[in-house]
């Protein structure tokens, strides 16, 4: 596992590296969301820089006085490390690309422009089946490669994009091979590995990357397994398990569960679609982005089709329990929940719903702990 | 008044209904009753009680306009009748533009039944009996929880077709223009409880930045204009309804017409003394946001004889506040917690003007499009509320101005990811650019379980002080 730890190393001095690199000209660009294609971000010669972090409760509360209470932890914690003047990254970006799809997110944009942060939005349409909506994101996508053309200087041409659409693939690629190794028995990889690996791979350069995901695969087919034969398969679905917000994935795996799969709409690579390199790749973008891809909740419609693929990941990956993640106040997923859970009183699978403000105090956590290795414990049984 | 020993009649009489009306709506009146769950005693509640506390009734035009709510709400009771007669069921949810649902009733007022469910029951459970609470529990139970801070209206929506007071529509026409929980409440219907209830949607994604002028951003108008467009001829195409842009144009008229009305009656508000409480003016704007089945008429009638009654009282220097008395804007006047605003009252200070039903001078000039569609979409984004927060401070700082307010409520929203998620910011930019005093209270308009009149008592009363001091 050394090599988990070498990526982890990158992540953690990612913030001087882009200092370094601003040093000499180069470009930072923040983004936030599954919709922003880091594939235009690198074409057009910037660093990008994933927004996602969480896990703590102080950056929640910093934001009151500017936002609602009972608005999502995961989108107050992308300003609030800012405001408290611990986030490394952020005061350095040369742009912050924030996509718009729900209300938390276009309030955290807001956020970023009252704060002076030199923000742009991608606005995201939910209503995703409609040929208004996919010209829409079609042409949302164009104007930011233009922005992203006028920041750099750099021109992003077909060649440079198709390059960039390779490498993002080979990713992927290596991602999607390392995922199916979790399918055997026991699984090589646990959940709390494989999210931070997804985590990792957002802070790593792209030519650095590919080659030590693939030495992991390697690794991982030779290795000794970590986990006992029968522990029990959990699928953790939710919206986001957030960089630094490993306190539940953790839990699960240390209460004698292991995480097989994940079906979360971000924080985690989208690594089972790849974008199509031939013909027109802006289209290909948006076909993939924003047409191909399991629909996050906020579409609409979405939740059908998200049960239906969440049946399949169960089957697929032989899971015996699944935990909903909820992040506190996020309506949307609250209602997905209770169809989740019907979904799976219906399939005769244990659901254990968790919800999280990312009070992971000594008090909160032994109620935590009581409920997952009961959960774990009556899966065993 | 003739009072009866009929409570049913009572109330009747009491919200305005004429002698020759009795005969068809009292036993309609007890039928809706019963299937809204209300007992003689919630009737008697509200005759004796809640109409008395809140509502200016010596004044006619009140106590029409809450007339025009209970028979809004026994047609809507009726709404399972007129399905299985055929009629097509249309809804929709605030906030969304209404000169489509209008022109539907223009063009087939026989064949199309038209409403906003929730926000009637809402309105007429919780303003008039205090009694919404059974439906928001029910909600609550069965899969929109209690903790997540969600919507009234939603939980409304959902628990009066779980409860079977409303039928499931032929479309339910849902915009998402504000918050994403309306219409993913739709869905949410239809998956776990009712697969007949369906939907269309119309959205428009929050992406503009600080600022923008969004009624002039051309794609921006164009893109609303054919969403607007497509939703449209869905629904017709769903109901077999074909409606001519002359009816779009004509229920446009309609609805501005109305709009005149109420901007002089905003202006009668302004007078000192203030001539009557904001609760009892509170359900005029209500026809400019939510589709009346039984037409808007019954309400402008209303409107007509208020104005004329408010022109009197203000003749006569008559007001329920000392002159001088501090005049606050809120951002949405509650209508479901009408004690906030006597307490307000009772403290000396009117919570006199309402930020969202107050037109800009932007929004009272003459469209720039021909178009219905395009104008539509460009009155839509004149209004702001849907757009970005640096325009809406703009705005609100030109409405406070031209109303001579002498500070702001924000706030109330707290269910709302969208609209009330940007007022904490909203009063920052205000104060920053007016230098009136702003103020933010957590609260919820619909319901008042979680925010009592005890709970907010100290805080309306501190602001209530400041308000005068800085005014004195």
């Amino acid at each position: 596992m050394n090599i988990l730890e070498e990526l982890a190393q990158i992540t953690r001095t990612r913030p001087e590296m882009l200092k370094e690199q601003r040093e000499k000209g180069i470009k930072t660009v923040g983004y936030i969301g599954r919709f922003v294609p880091e594939e235009l971000i690198h074409a057009s010669g910037a660093l990008p820089y994933l927004l996602c972090r969480g896990g703590q409760p102080d950056p929640l509360e910093v934001v009151i006085p500017y936002m609602l209470r009972v608005m999502s932890p995961y989108s107050r914690s992308q300003i609030g490390y800012h405001l408290l003047g611990i986030d490394p990254v952020i005061p350095m970006l040369d742009l912050i690309v924030a996509q718009c799809s729900t209300c938390h997110e276009s309030r955290l944009a807001d956020l970023f422009e009252y704060f002076k942060l030199p923000t742009v939005r991608l606005g995201v349409p939910p209503d995703w089946e409609k040929s208004l909506s996919r010209v829409y994101y079609q042409k949302r996508l164009t104007w930011l490669r233009e922005k992203l053309e006028d920041l750099t200087g750099n021109n992003i041409t077909d060649e440079k994009l198709k390059g960039s659409i390779e490498s993002m693939n080979k990713i992927r690629d290596l991602l999607r091979k390392i995922n199916l190794l979790r399918r055997k028995q026991p699984p090589a990889l646990g959940g709390y590995d494989f999210i931070r690996l997804n985590h990792y791979s957002f802070y790593c350069d792209l030519e650095k990357l590919p080659p030590k995901l693939n030495d992991l695969y390697e690794q991982l087919q030779k290795e000794k397994r970590n986990f006992p034969i029968g522990a029990p398969r959990i699928l953790l679905a939710g919206h986001v398990v957030s960089v630094g917000d490993y306190v539940v994935p953790k839990l699960i795996e240390d209460s004698g569960g292991v995480i097989v799969g994940e079906f979360l709409d971000e924080g985690i690579r989208q690594y089972p679609w790849d974008v199509k390199i031939d013909g027109d790749l802006m289209a290909n973008l948006v076909d993939t982005y924003y047409v191909e891809r399991t629909p996050p909740s906020i579409f609409q419609p979405a939740w059908e089709e998200r049960v239906r693929y969440l049946k399949k990941l169960i089957r697929d990956c032989n899971i015996d329990g699944v935990i909903w993640y909820e992040l506190s106040f996020e309506e949307i997923y609250n209602m997905e929940g209770y169809i989740i859970s019907k979904a799976m009183e219906e399939m005769n699978i244990p659901l254990l719903k968790l919800e999280s403000s990312y009070e992971y105090a000594r008090e909160a956590m032994g109620p935590l702990t009581t409920r997952v290795e009961s959960f774990i414990e009556s899966i065993k049984q | 008044m003739k009072m009866a020993k009929d409570v049913y009649e009572d109330f009747l009489r009491l919200t305005g209904f004429e002698e020759d009306e009795m005969s068809e709506y009292l036993p309609e009146w007890r039928k809706a009753s019963e299937k809204l769950g209300l007992t003689k005693d919630d009737i008697t509640f509200a005759t004796e009680k809640q109409l008395p506390t809140y509502f200016d009734l010596e004044f006619e035009g009140v106590r029409k306009s809450i007339g025009c709510f209970v028979k809004e709400i026994i047609d809507l009771t009726k709404a399972s009748e007129y399905k299985e007669r055929g009629v097509k069921i249309v809804y929709g949810i605030l906030p969304a533009i209404l000169h489509y649902y209008y022109a539907l009733k223009l063009t087939a007022p026989d064949k199309v039944f038209v409403s906003f469910p929730d926000i009637f029951l809402a309105l007429v459970l919780n303003l008039f009996f205090h009694k919404l609470n059974p439906f928001l529990e029910e909600a609550e139970r069965t899969g929109i929880s209690y903790g997540c801070r969600h919507c009234a209206l939603n939980k409304t929506r959902y628990a009066s077709r779980k409860l079977g007071i409303i039928p499931p529509p032929d479309i339910s026409w849902i915009w998402g223009f504000i918050c994403d929980e309306g219409p993913k409440t739709d869905e949410f219907i239809r998956i776990f409880h009712d697969p007949e209830w369906k939907t269309y949607i119309t959205r428009l994604p929050h992406d503009q930045p600080l600022d923008t002028v969004e009624d002039e951003v051309l794609w921006r108008v164009e893109y609303l204009a054919s969403q607007m467009r497509d939703g449209f001829e869905f629904v017709q195409k769903e109901i077999g309804i074909e409606v001519p842009d002359e009816k779009i144009l004509e229920a446009q008229e309609i609805w501005e017409r109305y709009g005149a009305k109420l901007a002089e009656l905003n202006e009668l508000m302004t007078a000192d003394p203030q001539p009557i409480s904001a609760v009892s003016v509170r359900l005029f704007p209500e026809p400019m946001g939510a589709p009346f089945n039984t037409g808007i008429e019954f309400m402008e009638n209303a409107l007509d004889i208020t104005i004329r009654e408010l022109k009197q009282r203000v003749a006569n220097h008559e007001g329920i506040l000392p002159e001088g008395a501090p005049q606050l804007m809120v951002y949405m006047i509650p209508p479901n917690t009408p004690w906030l605003i006597k307490m307000f009252e009772e403290n000396g200070v009117g919570l006199t003007f309402n930020s969202t039903m107050t037109l800009s001078k932007k929004q009272l000039e003459p469209p720039t499009f021909e178009d219905p569609y395009m104008a539509a979409a460009e009155a839509w984004l004149r209004g702001a509320t849907a757009g970005n927060p640096g325009y809406e401070a703009e705005q609100t700082c030109e409405k406070l101005e031209t109303c001579g307010a002498d500070g702001m409520i924000f706030g109330l929203f707290d269910f709302d990811r969208w609209l009330g998620s940007s007022h904490r910011l909203l009063a920052k930019m205000i104060e920053e650019k007016t230098g009136l005093p702003v103020f933010y209270i957590e609260g919820d308009i619909w319901e008042d379980r979680d925010y009592s009149p005890e709970a907010l008592r100290t805080r309306i009363e501190s602001i209530c002080e400041i308000v005068k001091m800085r005014k004195a």
